[in-house]
């Protein structure tokens, strides 16, 4: 691996890097101060955050700056603005913004403020999950200080600019990570994702234009603004610029959250970053950016990490939550855990969506427990193309299909195996009465 | 309005509605669940996907009709093989857990699962897996009962009480696979208007209680009407079961008056109208058949001619009646009262029953006088239930007519009269007071045509929907051979 310059996780290591003394002792806030008494003017922020080509994190990489770009012009909508920061982090394998919420939660602040200067918005939330309870007490503290120090609410470090920010907890719920049922959930509704259009910039909280951001894209305009967009594009590939945080979990002997710039191969990522494959064993498959990304086998680790080659690989980026699986892993059933996840949180608005996750978990399960029909195999396949993609309002059906399609088509001989050696006459009677449990109560 | 092209035909388009309210109103057929006209649409069943052609070069998406808006210039196919394939996989998916239990389901005949399923659908299910087990009859109050394992979650009862009574009662509870319809707290569900659900919901998930195992809906014939409850005059459809007896109210589309709903008063007031016709050779009991005339045993059955001519001779022989017509009485039988009353010179007032309390802020008016505005413009005046009695004792002879007159007016009330006063009566059934010398039977509003103007200037219309007992005549009919009887006979009171 060729080396390389961090900035992310830069801060991270000083024992109080959490605090508003913390950060400033490292450079914090001085991008927004920058932007706010030189003054920048608001298209000039989002003018540099296009430059820059930061692609957003949370797993579909959609031009960051075209995407504030998209907000209505302010002269001619009255309506209030607002940013909904997505720190919802449910993905399978994804768990790089804990760290930056945890350790760095005052970077996360920073470009909120300057995200919503750049786009006029007046109030920023920031959804947290439930389960991060420490990210929630740590933002809640940092914005609690910033509040103090002049930094959030109104005449934000003595200018005109007002910004209020303010948190939200989820309650678990995969769905509410996706961006309409994450604005449903702040409204104070089941989180049942909204079909678009309209799009979140033209009617999106309250009904009002908002953008919905992932932590770390957030995370990374100080950076831009601070350190210029040339920098910026210095890093990474020509079309996936900046470092961007990996998760790397499963079979591997460091598994952890690493900074790497785009461009790195995921045979780098696994073997010199997370220590190789665990036990000696070899890789047999990884997903590359999460459960909802296609399983890639150990013949594709070779990929270069970036949107396009990812994409061009029959996978996806996703938010780079890398899952390494080894040489014993069961195929048939890790694709059962996955869509057991996925049946369980399905939102159950589209038909496609609910019935069919808990279809494809069927059969997944059927296959893994020895109860497999070879027409199964086909039946998954034809099931997921009817599934995905775009047929649904959220992308959670397509969630689902697209690793079911990745499966079958990388790994068929697993399946066919396991189906040849399923057997329904020598099952034990006692497995037949733990399955028969287990059914119950899932 | 804008143009919009769909299977090849061009085609004008609201912008303001989504694409298929576009297609509908041109008469072409696009599948739905979850989406109706009357709701707000929520996207969610996906079975209404057509193709929408892409810019030059690009394939064709296919969308959601219900979520999509019309835009100048789009280009549609509902007929295409994506789109067809895409709504089958639907399907699939929507048949995977349902019970297909259509033999013994109320809604076979006229449910959409079944028909999208004949028409789009697969013959054969690919799935092995066991289907949902869930409450099969679990009940929602007084009207509803829901069967949870039928449900296709469209939500249009949820959305029902959310938009149109603006009192959410239903939820969906739970997620994804596992969710189900249920109220508040398993509350059972309120209101006067629960019995839409019924209609609305496009499988027999929601089922109404007095329709339960009643009929099967292909052996009811359907025609048009109008409710009789109150003077909203709500557009009904009429089903009848082998021509023998009334076995539904259901509320029909009209924009001005009623949209596409009823009240449960309206919707389940069809017993009046199912009564039983009295014993053979018996005045009383039940519906009178054809006419009778007080004899020296009280009233006796005769012919319709025959009691006629009696009503004519006590209207000659007591001149300045009262005509008082029911408040029930069509436009066309006010008018031949109306010719009969300048005849006889009677005066035409119509009785006006009390509001009945059930007045509410969607569409009961609490009056229960259907015709109210169409009496009141045709001359006649309002008299109160209350004021009846004394009118009728201050006059010589009065004509009581028109379906349900006498109930209205109270049996008791018309029993106490002095015999002074001489009762002719045109009603469904006669009654025992002693002031009545003539009853000849009239239909119900189901067994004639008619029209009645609504509270808002509506006119609504009658149909017939079953036909009257042998012996019956339409009451604008006898009226004008009354008045033809008395005019014959020379006299002018």
């Amino acid at each position: 691996m060729r080396a390389f310059e961090t900035y992310l996780l830069s801060r991270i290591a000083a024992p109080n890097s959490h605090t508003l003394a913390g950060y400033r002792a490292q450079g914090g806030y001085r991008a927004l101060e920058q932007v706010l008494k030189k003054p920048w003017k608001p298209e000039e922020v989002v003018g540099a955050i296009k430059e820059s080509g930061l692609r957003g994190r949370g797993g579909a990489g959609f031009p960051c700056g075209m995407k504030w770009s998209f907000m209505p012009d302010p002269a001619k909508d009255p309506r209030p603005r607002y940013l909904a920061v997505n720190a919802d982090e449910s993905e399978p394998g994804t768990c790089k913004d804990r760290v930056l919420m945890e350790r760095d939660p005052h970077g996360l602040l920073e470009g909120c403020l300057i995200a919503c200067y750049a786009m006029r918005a007046q109030a920023a939330y920031i959804y947290v999950r439930g389960e991060y309870r420490l990210s929630y007490d740590r933002l809640q503290a940092a914005i609690d200080e910033a509040r103090a120090a002049g930094l959030v609410g109104k005449h934000v470090l003595g200018t005109d600019f007002h910004c209020e920010l303010w948190m939200h907890k989820g309650a678990g719920a995969y769905i509410c990570g996706e961006e309409t049922g994450l604005m449903e959930s702040l409204e104070g509704y089941r989180g049942h994702p909204r079909p678009k259009p309209p799009f979140p910039a033209a009617s999106g909280l309250w009904k009002s234009p908002t953008t919905v951001n992932n932590v770390e894209t957030i995370f990374n305009a100080p950076f831009i603004v601070e350190r210029g967009a040339k920098w910026f594009t210095s890093l990474g590939t020509p079309k996936s610029t900046g470092n961007f945080l990996c998760g790397v979990s499963g079979h591997v002997n460091k598994p952890g959250v690493y900074e790497l710039p785009f461009g790195v191969t995921a045979r780098e990522i696994i073997e010199e970053k997370a220590g190789g494959v665990w036990k000696g064993r070899k890789l047999k498959a990884f997903f590359p950016g999460g459960s909802s990304t296609g399983l890639l086998p150990a013949s594709a680790a070779d990929v270069v990490m970036d949107h396009d080659s990812v994409k061009a690989a029959g996978s996806m980026f996703g938010t780079a939550a890398m899952i390494v699986l080894d040489e014993t892993a069961s195929i048939p059933q890790i694709m059962e855990v996955t869509l057991r996840f996925y049946e369980h949180e399905s939102c159950g608005q589209c038909s496609q969506c609910r019935e069919g996750t808990q279809w494809l978990h069927q059969i997944f399960r059927r296959i893994a427990r020895g109860q497999g029909k070879p027409e199964d195999l086909d039946l998954l396949v034809s099931l997921s193309n009817g599934m995905a993609p775009g047929k649904t309002i959220c992308a959670l059906s397509d969630a689902a299909a697209i690793p079911t399609l990745a499966a079958v088509k990388h790994f068929r001989a697993d399946f066919e195996a396991a189906i040849a050696q399923a057997s329904f006459s020598h099952r034990p009677a006692a497995a037949l009465a733990t399955a028969a449990a287990e059914e119950t109560h899932s | 309005m804008t143009k919009i092209t769909v299977n090849g035909r061009e085609i004008e388009a609201d912008p303001k509605q989504p694409l298929i309210r576009a297609c509908h109103d041109a008469g072409i057929d696009v599948p739905m669940y979850c989406y109706h006209p009357g709701l707000t649409p929520v996207g969610s069943c996906r079975i209404c996907q057509v193709e929408v052609a892409g810019p030059p070069g690009q394939p064709g998406r296919v969308v959601a009709a219900c979520r999509t808006p019309v835009a100048p210039g789009m280009v549609v196919d509902t007929d295409s093989p994506k789109a067809h394939e895409t709504r089958r996989e639907c399907l699939e998916f929507l048949l995977k857990n349902h019970p297909l239990d259509c033999p013994i389901c109320d809604k076979a005949g006229e449910c959409d699962l079944q028909d999208y399923s004949y028409n789009e659908g697969q013959g054969k299910g690919r799935s092995s897996e066991p289907r949902r087990k869930l409450e099969k009859r679990k009940s929602l109050g007084d009207v509803i009962v829901l069967d949870e394992e039928r449900c296709i979650l469209c939500s249009r009862c949820v959305r029902f009480f959310e938009d149109v009574t603006k009192k959410p009662q239903l939820t969906v509870e739970g997620l994804g696979s596992r969710s189900v319809i249920n109220t508040y707290m398993d509350k059972p569900l309120e209101g006067n208007y629960q019995g839409n659900l019924a209609d609305i919901c496009p499988v027999g998930a929601l089922t109404s209680k007095r329709f339960r195992f009643q009929a099967r809906v292909w052996n009811l014939a359907k025609s048009l009407s109008t409710c009789a409850e109150c003077s909203r005059g709500c557009s009904i459809t009429v089903e009848t079961l082998r021509g023998q007896e009334v076995k539904r109210f259901r509320p029909r589309c009209e924009p001005a008056v009623n949209q596409w709903w009823m009240c449960d008063t309206g919707r389940h007031a069809f017993q009046p109208v199912s009564r039983g016709l009295a014993p053979e050779g018996e005045v009383f009991g039940g519906r009178l058949r054809g006419a009778c005339v007080r004899g020296f045993q009280g009233l006796e059955l005769a012919e319709v001619e025959d009691a006629l001519a009696v009503a004519a001779d006590l209207l000659a022989a007591r001149p300045g009646a009262l005509l008082v017509l029911s408040p029930f009485a069509t436009q066309e039988e006010a008018q031949a009262a109306l010719a009969l009353a300048r005849r006889v010179n009677a005066t035409a007032k119509f009785l006006s029953p009390a509001p009945n309390g059930l007045k509410d802020d969607f569409l009961h008016t609490g009056d229960p006088c259907p015709n109210r505005r169409g009496l009141t413009q045709l001359g006649f005046e309002p008299l109160e239930v209350a004021k009846l009695p004394d009118a009728l004792k201050s006059a010589k002879a009065a004509l009581l007519a028109g379906e349900r007159v006498l109930e209205i007016a109270g049996a008791d009330a018309l029993a106490k009269l002095p015999t002074s006063v001489r009762l002719i009566a045109f009603d469904v059934a006669a009654c025992d007071a002693p002031a009545l010398d003539v009853c000849v039977a009239v239909p119900t509003h189901v067994e004639k045509h008619g029209h009645w103007i609504n509270v808002d200037g509506h006119v609504g219309r009658l149909d017939v929907a079953l036909s009257a007992p042998s012996g019956v005549e339409p009451l604008e009919r006898s009226l004008a051979r009354l008045e033809q009887l008395v005019a014959s006979s020379g006299v002018r009171a």
